[in-house]
């Protein structure tokens, strides 16, 4: 059924020995003795579960392993013990039977999250991964997703700023598979789809499930395309009440800064002129040296056999390595599970909440490849001379193109988020009759922030564009959803070799956003701040900028029909077949539904008998699957003919609002459909000391959405947004889970992901919609040099286009080559000189963890790399450039790049290797193990994270947004990246 | 009883999946088509968006359309690479140096803009056709008034179009033909013609009233305009044609902004003046007003200097980008009222209320000037590093270049502030035009009467005692002095271009850093990314 936690198995499965018990069967018996023994090491195991195979009868093997019991002629012996793989052997007569279990290997019997319902792992025909909390990164994690980052072949996961506590992580399942629609997986939180990250804190998560491939992702239809990530949060046990408290302490380190040219170096190259006398260090002011940021989980549990809970309480208080960034929140989680009516219905309860209090001021950055502005490449480019203060202590702003002293923004200004979010759903399944179980789920969630924003009278904003009155500005903005699905799940075993398991359902969500935003200004003071917002003057004074009021609202709504089926022989083949019947709202009048089917089978090669005898392969499997998904993660409104406003225009001494037609209509507007074909092999050798998967796919994004050309004339405008081209995706996954020691006292789990992943611009063009080529990552002011990258039809994404560096004149400007081979310089070169001189999407990615465990202490080493991909270096091109004087340069500016006396042109020449390995987490913990019944257990942990970068990228970072269209640009933000380090406590009674 | 039951239930089901299954989308924030034309505003809403549209393409507002082909193309302005500022991709070099080719977007841009501009009349004309206008409380006189007065702007779009591209295609209904084929320029010549002339006499004379919107007095001037440029774009001479028009709007047929016919402003400054929408000189411009309408002609943008702002106390700065080439700058007689008015050059003083102290009068650089007083400077070349003789398009400093300063905004407490109009036709012109016929027909030499016709104008330009020395006489008015003094006085105006060609000087010319070109860059290219989507384009000769 749905989302089924551990809880549940368990109850099914103790309700299901019970009514076993009450079936009584009666045949004649005999005496049936024997022992139980580990295969490999040959000791005996107590405690083994003996059961009589369809009966009641069984008994436990005692301490030194023998069992003796009543059994029928001609039955079958079960033997099962927690950690080994079950096996049924023919009861025999007279001599004692010996048994040797094998160990199980453990992830086979795991519980998988797959959508509306678990499946064990062994019965899985997809590409699933799953990660749980003893593979989670450790250390503070600022996403959820960072506890997963380089856990999972396939999926990408990059800080985009480092560590700023408010900035996401950006996620991507097997690289980039549209255009213009959404690229990010769908998040199911319990059940939820479209959950919300903040809702989650580390200590609360169970397990996270990646939906890798089409026949996986079908369930989830319109939004399967990027994959989807199940998250399953914890629940409580029946058992005594529980106390868990986790905490820890963290501090950001600068891991490399760039490195401005000193007060004299930039005297010698701008001139005396601009000497202005002081020695400013300006990124050193801007970083807040003693961060430090801590956190607080506190999480009660407990329950009986029909019902359990859990409760938790967070805070924390996250503060980035710049000055005004940091972020406070605290909130809680509450889970309550109820089975009642004869253990015929069951309750299923979650509410959660964040709220949380961010201060954006600080830590702004422009790391896209357009941005600039920030902080940080202020003060980079500041005129170290430059003093801060004058002598009245008055900020000192330089007078250059754009320059603004950051410390005086920083002051000046505040903006400020004040964020709530809520989720609360449940689950009411009712089972009329055995294996039927009907159940009707309901959520919301919402989502709503308020933003305060205020630049006081004297600062440089206020004083350019307000006329020195101050700014404030106040804006809402509410996201809704709410969910509805209804489910129904059979299970029938035939033959007891037959198992088929039969799942449909309905599903309904819709969702608003609204916002309103108001500003003001031409205050007389600034005590109001913004919480006076009547009070600016420019309402009444037609001088001042005009004051603006903007409010906005829009719906969506999604509804399908789904259904799942499996069946499974006797766990040796396996099929799935999946079909989801869905709608969007978000499309065209001709296509508002669509249809996701899958198919997928498993074969478990090491049970059939000619694989017996092969005792060093404990399992293989096969699985296969094929899939086909869609995206509907578009704007809204998109296929309707709107009218837009066109500014206000005269009409007879009167001036109204225009109004024009502001896209060409699409009645035709449908999916993005992704089919994808999936072959992976699940591994476990050497009494499962190797363990592992590869997995292989092709995966096929047709009717591409885009804003394609159209003819102009005759349409109005000269791009529709359609559905045309193609983008393929192939590549290889490999997981590698080995034990190279394992003694009484030490163990050392090693774990290696790899994949390789290369994607293709099939096409952009139908009959009727033609395009060539589309153009990424415009370079930014000054120079507006254009865009650094195109995609051809038939080329790879994110490949570099631009002219090829061919030398300096001697007066040191550029030349390029030219297409007919020559060389000129800047002002000789166009737009046909231009070739293609890299890709930015790296081809491979790696990462290799290990663990060690020594008696009470363990220590975990984990490196991640990318590789096979290029850099353009913005930093170098802009700022390591004599020219960008009369503000501060990189150092290169008078080193490797000291013969360039021509302004920035984007060429080959600042494109550098970015391949690079990180040593990106290295944890040492110790588990006390206390004799008092206080105390359940202990645990004290070090991490450091983003230790070591080994690279040869001259940059300050090689690991860059990786899921774009425009990635491999390293923009001119400077946010810090650092190094973390945390001490955490986690302790249990 | 059983039966009933079943019924009842299958009946509730049903009822509840049609629920279960709504698609619809409910626009909340955005107006659907099909929810238009309620009332006269909301059918004036259609009429004027290709208006506000036009200030995108054929005003100097920040984006390539008609006015920086014309101008950036030509012998008076240009955009130059100023330090680390203004290469720009290298178009606005491409664009001097007559180097352009059809995969670039000074070919691309334009042609967008301004066949967008043309469907919405294309989609108002046809929307307004099906509308019955007596049911929304207008007339059917209404009617025709309107449709003619959209027919006329597309004929307009048409017009500028062919000017830069020559052949192209003809599409009067939006989405028929699905592509378009492309029509000889001839062709394109007599469809506007024929549309202008169909429709100009349903359209309402100029006035105050019809400030911006496209009068009679406008469509004359476009069929002036046409006329003036027969020979260069239909292969026949309509001297004639074009003298008849002009006529008719200088008598006063087409109507007045005010007064009963239209006049010569005294003052030169007049007609951009923020208070331009009253000058009886003005016969079709844009209309804008940042006060009421906030909607303000941008020029800042492609103008100013980025501290230029503090020179006249407003509210913004600009991109420091096009500026005057110093042969044009030089091409004005000191004593040019024009010269010292219409252009910004020397120190540039900061406005008194923004001063701080006694010596903050400056306006200081931010670049190869950074804390130095900004003073502009007529060579375009890097007088920091000591560089003598012409400059050149990549060698502009922050203060290189005259700066336009023709329409000015006025101050920020000015109550019409930001409020100029910017002008498409003025009187000036249509003087201008016939004194051109005139001499054209008299086999290039000019007549009493053409003389007489520019010195009316060019005479507020130079005070009484110099004028004198100033006023043409039939001999020293010849077709090139004719073509220096057009110069003179439409720079800035977006015409340079099109008289260069007039004048066979377009391809043919040396100016400052540029050289005679080939004969094919008098088309623009038919942009690469329409050919490669629409088969029956046909590209320019020689692309």
């Amino acid at each position: 059924m749905h989302k089924r936690s551990t809880f549940w198995a368990r109850t099914s499965i103790a309700a299901t020995v019970l009514m076993l018990l009450s079936l009584f069967a009666s045949s004649q018996s005999r005496t049936v003795t024997g022992k139980v023994m580990d295969g490999s090491d040959q000791s005996v195991i107590p405690g083994v579960s003996v059961q009589v195979k369809n009966t009641n009868t069984g008994t436990v093997t005692k301490a030194d392993g023998t069992f003796s019991l009543q059994a029928p002629e001609n039955s079958v012996l079960i033997f099962s013990f927690v950690g080994y793989q079950p096996q049924e052997v023919p009861a025999s007569k007279g001599a004692p039977m010996l048994i040797k279990l094998t160990a199980a290997v453990k992830s086979l019997q795991d519980i998988v999250v797959v959508g509306y319902g678990t499946q064990k792992r062994n019965e899985v025909t997809t590409s699933v991964a799953t990660v749980k909390p003893e593979s989670f990164n450790q250390g503070g994690s600022r996403s959820p997703m960072d506890l997963i980052q380089g856990k999972v072949a396939g999926l990408s996961v990059t800080r985009t700023q480092g560590n700023n506590p408010n900035s996401g992580a950006s996620i991507q399942i097997r690289g980039i598979s549209s255009i213009s629609g959404n690229m990010n997986p769908l998040i199911v939180i319990d059940g939820i789809p479209g959950g919300n990250l903040d809702l989650l804190q580390q200590d609360d998560i169970a397990s996270f499930d990646v939906l890798k491939d089409g026949a996986a992702a079908a369930i989830y239809g319109t939004r399967g395309n990027n994959g989807v990530i199940l998250i399953t949060t914890k629940k409580g046990k029946a058992g005594d009440p529980q106390y868990t408290y986790s905490t820890y302490l963290q501090r950001e380190g600068v891991a490399k800064r760039p490195h401005m040219l000193s007060a004299a170096e930039y005297v010698k190259v701008a001139g005396a002129s601009n000497n202005q006398g002081a020695d400013v260090d300006m990124y050193d002011l801007l970083l807040d040296k003693n961060n430090l940021s801590h956190y607080h989980n506190f999480a009660a549990s407990g329950g009986t056999v029909n019902s359990n809970y859990r409760a938790s309480l967070y805070y924390s208080d996250a503060n980035g390595i710049a000055i005004e960034n940091g972020r406070k929140q605290y909130g809680g989680r509450v889970n309550i599970n109820q089975t009642g009516l004869q253990g015929k219905l069951t309750l299923a309860m979650n509410l959660a909440t964040n709220f949380n209090k961010a201060n954006l001021n600080g830590g702004n950055s422009g790391d896209k490849a357009g941005g600039n502005g920030a902080d940080f490449e202020q003060a980079v480019q500041r005129n170290p001379t430059a003093p801060i203060y004058d002598a009245n202590g008055k900020f000192i702003e330089t007078n250059g193109y754009n320059n603004y002293n950051p410390l005086a923004r920083l002051q000046q200004e505040l903006y400020d988020r004040d964020q709530k979010t809520y989720s609360g759903d449940a689950r009411l399944t009712l089972e009329p009759i055995r294996d039927l179980k009907l159940s009707a789920f309901g959520a919301i969630l919402r989502d709503e922030w308020n933003d305060r924003n205020y630049r006081s009278k004297l600062s440089r904003s206020s004083i350019q564009d307000y006329s020195g009155g101050g700014y404030a500005y106040k804006g809402n903005h509410t996201d809704l959803s709410k969910t509805f699905e209804a489910t129904a799940d059979y299970t029938k075993t035939v033959n007891s070799d037959h198992t088929f398991n039969l799942m449909g359902g309905y599903s309904y969500q819709y969702q608003t956003l609204e916002t309103y935003d108001m500003d003001n200004n031409g205050f007389l003071t600034d005590a109001f701040q913004d919480w006076n917002i009547n009070a600016g003057n420019a309402i009444n004074d037609p001088k001042l900028p005009r004051p603006s009021q903007n409010s906005f609202k829009e719906d969506n709504t999604l509804i399908a029909f789904f259904g799942r089926l499996n069946y499974n022989y006797k766990q040796k083949y396996m099929l799935q077949a999946i079909l989801r019947h869905e709608g969007s709202s978000r499309f065209g009048a001709n296509y508002k539904w669509g249809n996701f089917p899958a198919v997928s089978a498993g074969w478990v090669i090491s049970k059939e008998a000619f694989m017996q005898n092969l005792t060093v392969i404990n399992n293989l499997k096969l699985r296969a699957g094929y899939g086909i998904t869609g995206n509907q993660g578009i704007p809204n409104y998109k296929s309707l003919i709107t009218l837009g406003t066109g500014g206000a225009y005269l009409q007879y001494g009167k001036w109204i609002q225009t109004y024009g037609p502001d896209k060409n209509p699409n009645p035709n507007l449908r999916w993005e459909k992704k089919k994808e074909f999936n072959v992976g092999l699940d591994f476990s050798l050497l009494q499962n000391r190797l363990g592992g998967a590869i997995d292989v796919y092709s995966r096929k994004t047709v009717d591409l959405l885009f804003g394609y050309a159209a003819a102009l004339p005759p349409n109005i405008v000269d791009n529709i947004f359609t559905n045309v081209g193609t983008i393929s995706n192939n590549g290889v996954e490999v997981v590698i889970n080995a034990v190279p020691i394992k003694t009484r006292d030490f163990v050392w789990n090693s774990d290696v992901t790899f994949n390789s992943q290369r994607n293709k611009m099939v096409s952009f063009s139908n009959n009727i919609y033609k395009a060539t080529e589309q153009y990424f990552g415009d370079l930014p002011s000054p120079g507006n040099l254009g865009p650094a990258i195109r995609v051809v039809e038939g080329g790879p994404l994110g490949t570099f286009y631009g002219y090829r560096y061919a030398g300096l004149t001697d007066d040191g400007n550029w030349l390029f080559y030219k297409k007919d081979g020559t060389k000129g310089t800047p002002s000789e070169v166009n737009q046909d000189d231009k070739v293609v001189l890299g890709n930015g999407i790296p081809k491979y990615m790696a990462s290799w963890n290990n663990t060690f465990h020594y008696k009470n202490f363990d220590l975990s080493v984990f490196f991640r790399g990318k590789f096979g991909f290029k850099i353009l270096n913005l930093q170098d091109m802009y700022f390591g450039n004599k020219k960008w004087s009369p503000n501060n340069m990189l150092s290169s500016a008078i080193g490797k790049n000291s013969k360039i006396n021509a302004d920035p042109q984007f060429s080959d020449y600042y494109l550098e290797k970015g391949d690079f390995v990180k040593l990106d987490n290295i944890t040492l913990g110790y588990n006390f193990k206390l004799k008092t019944k206080y105390i359940r257990n202990l645990r004290v942990y070090a991490s450091g994270r983003n230790i070591a970068t080994f690279t040869k990228y001259s940059g300050l970072d090689p690991e860059l947004e990786d899921t774009a269209l425009d990635s491999g640009i390293d923009g001119r933000g400077f946010y810090p990246r650092t190094r973390s380090y945390t001490i955490g406590l986690n302790i249990g009674f | 009883m059983k039966k009933t039951k079943v019924y009842i239930s299958a009946a509730l089901l049903a009822l509840g999946m049609s629920a279960c299954t709504k698609l619809d989308e409910k626009p909340y924030s955005v107006i659907t088509a099909d929810n238009f034309y309620h009332n006269r505003e909301e059918v004036l809403a259609a009429v004027l968006r290709p208006f506000t549209h036009a200030n995108a393409w054929a005003a100097p507002t920040g984006q390539t359309g008609y006015w920086r082909l014309q101008e950036l193309s030509a012998d008076q302005l240009a955009w130059p690479q100023k330090g680390r500022h203004g290469y720009d991709g290298g178009n606005w070099i491409r664009l001097h140096n007559h180097t352009w080719i059809a995969n670039d977007d000074n070919a691309w841009n334009p042609w967008r803009l301004m066949f967008w501009g043309m469907g919405f009349c294309n989609n108002s004309i046809a929307d307004f056709t099906k509308l019955d206008f007596t049911k929304i409380g207008m007339t059917d006189a209404d009617k025709v008034s309107i449709i003619a007065e959209t027919k006329v702007l597309r004929a307009w779009h048409y017009l500028k179009l062919m000017d830069l591209y020559g052949n192209i295609p003809i599409v009067t209904e939006v989405g028929i033909p699905e592509t378009p084929p492309t029509k000889p320029r001839k062709e394109v010549f007599a469809f506007i013609e024929k549309e202008i002339k169909d429709n100009v006499e349903q359209l309402k004379p100029l006035s105050a009233d019809m400030v911006g919107r496209v009068t009679k007095a406008g469509a004359y001037a476009m069929l002036v305009e046409l006329y003036l440029n027969a020979k260069e774009w239909s292969g026949t001479e309509r001297w004639d044609d074009c003298i008849t028009y002009c006529n008719k709007i200088i008598a006063g047929d087409g109507g007045s902004l005010s007064g009963s016919i239209p006049a010569l402003e005294p003052d030169i400054f007049r007609a951009f003046a923020n208070t331009n929408a009253t000058s009886p000189e003005d016969l079709f411009q844009i209309a804008y007003d940042f006060r009421n309408g906030n909607f303000r002609f941008g020029w800042n943008g492609d103008f100013w200097h980025y501290r230029q702002r503090q020179v006249y106390n407003v509210d913004r700065d600009g991109n420091n980008g096009i500026v005057v080439i110093p042969t044009a700058y030089d091409a004005f007689k000191d004593n040019d009222l024009r010269k010292q008015n219409w252009m910004l050059i020397g120190p540039q003083k900061k406005d008194p209320a923004l001063r701080t102290s006694e010596g903050d009068s400056l306006v200081l650089g931010t670049e190869e000037y950074n804390n130095k007083p900004l003073v502009f400077v007529k060579e375009i070349r890097r007088n920091s590093e000591g560089e003598t003789g012409p400059g050149g398009m990549t060698r502009g400093e922050e203060n290189s270049g005259a700066r336009f300063a023709k329409y000015l905004p006025g101050k920020l407490d000015d109550p019409n502030y930001w409020g100029n109009d910017f002008v498409l036709y003025r009187l000036t012109e249509i003087y201008y035009n016939k004194a051109e016929a005139l001499m054209r027909k008299a086999g290039g030499v000019a007549t009493q009467e053409a003389v007489d016709l520019i010195n009316t104008c060019k005479k507020r330009a130079f005070k009484p005692a110099d004028w004198p020395k100033e006023a043409y006489t039939t001999s020293s008015l010849t077709m090139d002095e004719l073509l220096a003094e057009r110069g003179r006085e439409f720079i800035f105006e977006g015409k340079r271009r099109t008289d260069l060609i007039r004048f066979n000087k377009f391809t043919t010319a040396t100016w400052w850093d540029h050289q005679p070109s080939a004969d094919k860059y008098k088309l623009f290219p038919i942009p690469f990314r329409q050919m490669s989507i629409n088969p029956n384009l046909v590209q320019n000769d020689g692309y």
